[in-house]
């Protein structure tokens, strides 16, 4: 039995509220990592052994490494590489991935059985293992783990864009637009892209949450980038011999990539968190 | 019929699987700096007191003009004998370290499978019951948390939390189930953070369903509903998304058993490819991809078992 | 005294009640042996939440005030558990969509069979030979193995039914029994339920359908905004309705449409002959012919499925026959060739303001906004609807934009593809007329889709019955 009216439903709690503090918190880590770097006028590879271990709240603000190099400008600077290799990261995925959706929706056929055959292919191996598979011919490097995660990341966006396309393109209402003599531009523009993208955006939001992760990761089991690159999952690692004298030091550079990672999920699934 | 076709997918999965790796290493192979032909040599033969000879045999091979592609062909023939070849670094055979490794890891995979089947899906039936209650808001809180902790980091927190603080548990070794609990831990709790909230979701779903209010209406006492339409339809979702955890839990295995030196095939592999040791890479790289088809046949057998539509979809 | 007596259900100045006010006032009916009771309104006129209160599952947050007297018995007075073990035992349900109410990963067999076991508690084997008994009587014996996906509505309707029996209870509630299903399978069904009323069980149908209430007879309840506004034995009801909705209600029904039709000396417009189409092995039609010709409506009439759609679209150069050729009058554009949709708001973008979607529609073809005013005018469509997504108007008022958007562009054919069928009878009577006036003024010519025989007999130059049985290869 159904018919109740709308009214008699419990209206929805919380909607958009955990998207807005997803969005705060983005902002706040985002401003960190675009401007800390420009305004901390610490070098993050200089080194001080006066000062290794330095404890937070002395000289430098947020205490110093074992090298005596600025905790902060060494947090600044690793939240700006995190940050800008997932957003390129998530470009490179993005715009072939949605384009190719596009272009597979649109025409069909064997277009469209090319396309999924090499997301057959990259999706064979779970994205990490591929990501390794790159790096092993230069490890450390920045190169093959931009090529890697795009290569992986991408597909996501091209079945979502595809499914999504050729459903709306299925529908009713697109014959009849077809019929009343709108072209192919008009329904692009005005029906298929204002449905996909906010889908879009939480892939977006999502790919690049999967960026940091990995970045962080392959960087942590010292596979990605390198010492003395500031970045935040080699810095973890490479502090943790001394965790018994400065805990927090090594705690600091995990709850970094802990929030851009929450901020990033928050904003992506909003209430459906 | 349709478990036919759904194996044969994955067959097909797994001969994509063993392409992939074996071109990428090909190519690496080729292209790392030095002696390519005494590296495939030692590859192909092990080293011994003739690796010189050998190796002029291969490099004769290939200054003999062959096309790359025969020799592609051929590199991908040994790997379907499931000729891996030897360590560059040990000397040893590929085939012979993988068995130890392999071992390892499975028992690592099913261990946290096992654990967060545990905690994801009972957290997730708390949730489920009552949407938007405590139990719900909590376990979102939870999921929303661990998620958002990559697993080294998480494994570092165990770590440091278990071991270093308390000593309860061993920080890194293999041999006792002491020594699985903390990696296997620190999967699990990945794992479970995704769990439950499909849990959640497939619950409150089948508590929503008018199939589950018109059992009730035709009489049935509540734990015939619950048992006869209430369980099997809340574990089609959360079965089907294993296929999907199965991605998280390769990866997070290679990552784990390297953060806890645990000396499974995902710690082979990353230390292969830091010594460039290809025949190496292939070995493990292949062995944690067919692992990775093998988790996702598995999960199409259970859930064609358990939804009588998916039969039909095949 | 007498009269409760009579009455095994009676229920006495029934309100109910939301956090926001009440929402059904002061109902009072009563039904009894061999006297079935049918509940007549559209959906948010109260009918169902009646239904919820004698069955005891309104929604959370809704509750009811009055009584609901079962046998002697307040059934609003007893507590919820106690109600609960009613259910299955004195009071079944029929329910509204069955292929819903099915549990889509058990097999038909099983869910009739659960009935006798947990509810009658019959051993094993009891169970499963009652079971098999109940789905004979309603020729289902075949589909004791299939899964609910496997089975038609129809017979989805027919499993319902046969749980129904199963339960055997003395009062059956019955809701929206019809909804989904076609004209053919609409009867069908009626007249099982007439059986259990044969049979002596108490009968409650809540029903949008006024086939469906003259079908079963008994005493009609007319609902109108959670108010009861007339209410009487069938035959008078029907006969001399009083209460001005009812009058609407029986009057926006096609049987008692006034006929309108108007031969047609115009040229054909659109013309097919020996079309064919194949779904695989199965044949819809073969050697279908049909010509339509300026100012006629022609209507094509048959069951789901029987191809009648893709006729249509074929027509329109939207599908393509296996077989046959399809002439259109060459100086008409394209654009001439118009369509009305079976659910409007799947004709419509969505996120998409009507007004903006006919803005760019006159943009594009260089027509004047005042063109769209008159036919706003014309059509009775409000300017304030025109601001309002899709989703956000009634299905009658979306269906007269669908037909405006069409008349922007001076359309020569028109193929009303069940466009009348998910409106509400009175919705359904204001279309229809608009279509036929448009016809008489401006030469259009009509082809209607419907499986609604009446409704094609009052309005149709000709009618085309496509059979089932043409479909059928053997």
């Amino acid at each position: 039995m159904s018919t109740v009216d709308q009214t008699y439903q419990r209206p929805k709690r919380g909607l958009g509220t955990t998207r807005l503090a997803g969005a705060g918190l983005l902002i706040f880590l985002g401003g960190f990592a675009i401007i800390g770097p420009a305004v901390i006028p610490f070098d993050p590879a200089a080194q001080d052994f006066g000062a290794s271990l330095a404890p937070i709240g002395g000289d430098y603000l947020l205490g110093a490494d074992h090298y005596g190099r600025s905790l902060l400008a060494r947090l600044a600077h690793g939240a700006r590489l995190s940050f800008g290799m997932a957003f390129l990261t998530m470009l490179a995925a993005a715009i072939p991935g949605v384009l190719f959706g596009l272009i597979a929706a649109w025409r069909g056929g064997w277009t469209e059985r090319g396309f999924e055959f090499v997301a057959t292919i990259v999706l064979a191996l779970p994205g990490l293992m591929l990501v390794l598979l790159l790096l092993a011919f230069s490890p450390g490097n920045y190169g093959p783990l931009f090529l890697g995660l795009a290569l992986t990341l991408w597909v996501e966006f091209y079945r979502v864009t595809k499914a999504t396309t050729k459903t709306i393109l299925s529908q009713p209402h697109i014959e009849a637009a077809r019929m009343l003599g709108f072209g192919s531009r008009y329904i692009l523009t005005h029906y298929v892209v204002p449905v996909i993208t906010p889908m879009i955006s939480t892939l977006a939001a999502f790919a690049m949450a999967t960026a940091i992760i990995a970045v962080s990761t392959l960087s942590a089991i010292s596979v990605g980038l390198q010492p003395p690159t500031p970045e935040l999952g080699s810095m973890i690692v490479e502090l943790l011999p001394y965790f018994a004298e400065a805990p927090m030091h090594v705690l600091l550079p995990a709850a970094l990539i802990f929030l851009l990672v929450l901020a990033l999920q928050l904003l992506a699934q909003g209430e459906r968190a | 019929m349709a478990i036919k076709n759904f194996l044969l997918a994955r067959l097909l999965q797994a001969g994509i699987v063993a392409i992939v790796v074996g071109a990428l290493c090909f190519v690496l192979m080729r292209v790392l700096p030095g002696d390519a032909a005494m590296r495939i040599a030692a590859g192909r033969y092990g080293p011994d007191a003739r690796i010189a000879d050998a190796a002029e045999k291969v490099r004769l091979e290939l200054g003999l003009d062959r096309p790359i592609a025969v020799q592609f062909i051929e590199w991908l023939g040994s790997l379907a004998r499931f000729d891996l070849g030897h360590s560059l670094v040990t000397g040893r055979a590929v085939a012979h370290e993988l068995q130890v490794q392999l071992g390892a890891s499975v028992w690592l995979a099913v261990a946290a499978l096992m654990l967060s089947l545990l905690i994801g899906p009972i957290v997730g039936l708390f949730g489920g019951l009552r949407p938007g209650g405590t139990a719900d808001r909590v376990g979102l809180l939870g999921a929303v948390t661990f998620r958002a902790i990559p697993p080294f980091v998480l494994g570092l927190i165990l770590m440091l939390v278990f071991s270093r603080q308390l000593g309860w548990l061993p920080p890194a070794g293999f041999g006792s189930p002491r020594e699985i609990l903390l990696p296997a831990l620190t999967l699990a709790l990945g794992l479970a953070a995704m769990s439950s909230r499909v849990t959640r979701n497939a619950v409150a779903a089948v508590a929503r369903a008018p199939y589950f209010a018109f059992a009730r209406y035709k009489g049935l006492p509540e734990a015939v509903v619950v048992r006869r339409h209430g369980l099997r339809n809340a574990a089609i979702p959360v079965v089907s998304y294993l296929g999907l955890q199965a991605i998280y839990l390769i990866e997070g295995v290679v990552v784990v058993e390297s953060l806890f030196a645990y000396p499974g095939i995902g710690h082979a592999l990353v230390h292969a490819i830091v010594e460039r040791d290809v025949p190496m890479v292939q070995g493990t790289a292949l062995a944690m991809g067919l692992m990775f088809v093998a988790i996702a046949a598995i999960v199409d057998l259970v859930t064609l078992w358990l939804d009588p539509r998916m039969r039909k979809i095949a | 005294m007498n009269i409760q007596l009579m009455n095994d259900l009676a229920i006495n100045d029934l309100s109910i009640h939301a956090a926001d006010g009440t929402i059904v006032s002061n109902v009072s009916l009563s039904l009894g042996r061999g006297r079935p009771l049918t509940l007549l309104g559209e959906s948010g006129s109260g009918k169902s939440l009646v239904a919820q209160a004698i069955m005891g599952n309104l929604p959370a947050g809704v509750h009811a005030t009055g009584r609901v007297l079962f046998k002697g018995l307040d059934l609003l007075a007893e507590p919820a558990a106690e109600r609960r073990q009613r259910w299955g035992r004195s009071i079944g349900l029929l329910p509204q969509e069955p292929w819903l109410a099915l549990d889509p990963t058990m097999r038909v067999g099983p869910q009739v069979a659960e009935v006798h076991r947990y509810v009658k508690g019959k051993t094993v084997n009891d169970s499963l030979a009652a079971t098999s008994q109940n789905l004979a009587e309603v020729s289902l014996s075949q589909a004791e193995a299939l899964y609910p996906f496997q089975i038609s509505g129809g017979m989805g309707q027919r499993v319902a039914i046969a749980m129904a029996d199963a339960a055997d209870t003395e009062l059956l509630i019955a809701d929206e029994p019809t909804k989904g299903l076609d004209a053919a399978l609409r009867d069908s069904v009626a007249a099982r339920l007439k059986c259990e009323v044969e049979a002596g069980r108490l009968l409650l149908t809540i029903t949008h359908d006024v086939a469906v209430a003259r079908a079963l007879g008994g005493t009609i309840g007319v609902m109108l905004e959670g108010r009861l506004v007339e209410y009487g034995p069938a035959e008078t009801l029907l006969e001399k309705p009083e209460h001005a909705y009812t009058k609407a209600l029986l009057a926006a029904e096609p049987s008692q449409w006034e006929k309108r039709t108007r031969p047609s000396s115009g040229k054909t417009v659109v013309a097919a002959q020996a079309l064919e189409k194949r779904y695989g092995d199965r044949v819809l039609f073969s050697g279908f012919d049909v010509a339509i010709a300026a100012g006629e409506i022609v209507s094509i009439v048959g069951p789901s499925g029987c191809g009648k759609t893709t006729i249509g679209n074929i027509l329109l150069g939207l599908t393509t026959p296996d077989a046959g050729a399809v002439v259109r009058d060459t100086v008409l554009s394209s654009l001439r060739f118009q369509k009305l949709y079976q659910d409007p708001p799947a004709a419509f973008a969505p996120h998409q303001t009507i007004r903006r979607g006919l803005k760019d529609l006159a943009r594009l073809h260089g027509k004047d906004w005042t063109k769209i005013e008159a036919l706003c005018g014309r059509l009775r469509l409000q300017d304030a609807l025109l601001d309002r997504l899709p989703g956000q108007v009634s299905g009658g008022e979306l269906q007269r934009f669908a037909l405006l958007r069409a008349l922007l562009l001076d359309p020569a054919f028109l193929f009303a593809d069940e466009a009348t069928s998910r409106l509400d009878p009175v919705s359904q009577q204001d279309v229809i007329t608009f279509l036929q006036e448009i016809v008489e003024e401006t030469g259009l010519a009509v082809l209607l889709v419907t499986h609604d025989r009446d409704l094609a007999e009052k309005v149709s130059t000709r009618l085309i019955e496509l059979g089932g049985f043409q479909g059928k290869s053997t």
